[in-house]
């Protein structure tokens, strides 16, 4: 009588808490903030995103130190950049900028997991407004690499408004940043050369 | 004895289920310190196209 009484006592606590450790794993593993911004694996917001080779005619630029390459069409001119990173741009007539891509090496605190809330998070914080996130993924692969990605767009503290996909991609020895953007005027025209170039992107 | 030895048992259960719990409160503190790192690449004012320089796009630095 002892022996079970003292067993029931133990089983009680026991129970309760490991109910209780795996509640906390269920919130934690399906709870986080990315999950509750549908982060999807494999949405159709990027169903255009193949790894695929540069086409041909275009340039590409390497990054200092790094594996990481960004391809454009020849036309493209290299715009000046923080050090250690890339940009191509497309101007219109008047010098406005109508494509934009940018590579950029992983700063430190960006991670695959909160990617898409860190870049948006980062764009407000940098003076944009009007930011909308639009869509985002992860484990997306890449030319020998996987990545996270995110559309949004936002109206710069000048008054521009860019679309953008922004991904960071982690590849064998570079994890990197790859900005492709355009005005929404523009998107339409210029969205399937962005995505090409996304989808050519190494690190 | 035999009590002794299922109360060690059920000790080193839950001992278990709460070192797999740390790693759930790891995951589960990680958003509220990952933004902006102020280190990294230098930034400038020479087309760096952050929206503080010159209206273009963000770039993919981390920094401001």
């Amino acid at each position: 009588m002892t022996t079970r009484r003292n067993s029931l006592t133990l089983a009680i606590p026991v129970a309760l808490i490991a109910l209780l450790t795996i509640a906390a794993l269920a919130l934690a593993a399906g709870g986080g903030s990315e999950s509750k911004l549908h982060v999807a694996r494999r949405p159709a917001a990027f169903a255009w995103l193949h790894p695929t080779v540069v086409p041909a005619g275009w340039r590409t630029l390497r990054l200092p130190g790094s594996a990481a390459t960004v391809s454009a069409p020849a036309s493209w001119e290299a715009a000046r950049s923080d050090a250690g990173t890339k940009t191509l741009v497309s101007r219109g007539p008047s010098g406005q900028i109508v494509g934009y891509l940018n590579a950029t090496p992983r700063q430190g605190n960006e991670r695959a997991a909160s990617w898409a809330s860190f870049r948006v998070a980062h764009n407000r914080h940098e003076g944009d407004r009007e930011v909308r996130r639009l869509a985002a993924a992860r484990d997306l692969r890449f030319r020998s690499a996987t990545g996270s990605c995110v559309m949004d767009s936002y109206l710069t503290s000048s008054g521009n408004r860019y679309r953008e996909i922004a991904c960071l991609v982690a590849g064998r020895s570079a994890t990197t940043v790859i900005v492709a953007a355009a005005p929404p005027s523009r998107w339409h025209g210029e969205r399937s050369l962005l995505q090409r170039a996304v989808s050519a992107f190494t690190t | 004895m035999l009590i002794y030895a299922k109360r060690l048992a059920a000790m080193l259960a839950v001992a278990g289920l709460l070192g797999g719990g740390s790693t759930a409160v790891a995951l589960a503190s990680h958003h509220h310190h990952h933004h902006h790192t102020m280190s990294g690449i230098p930034q400038h004012n020479g087309g760096d196209h952050d929206s503080d320089n010159n209206g273009g796009p963000s770039d993919g630095d981390g920094n401001v």
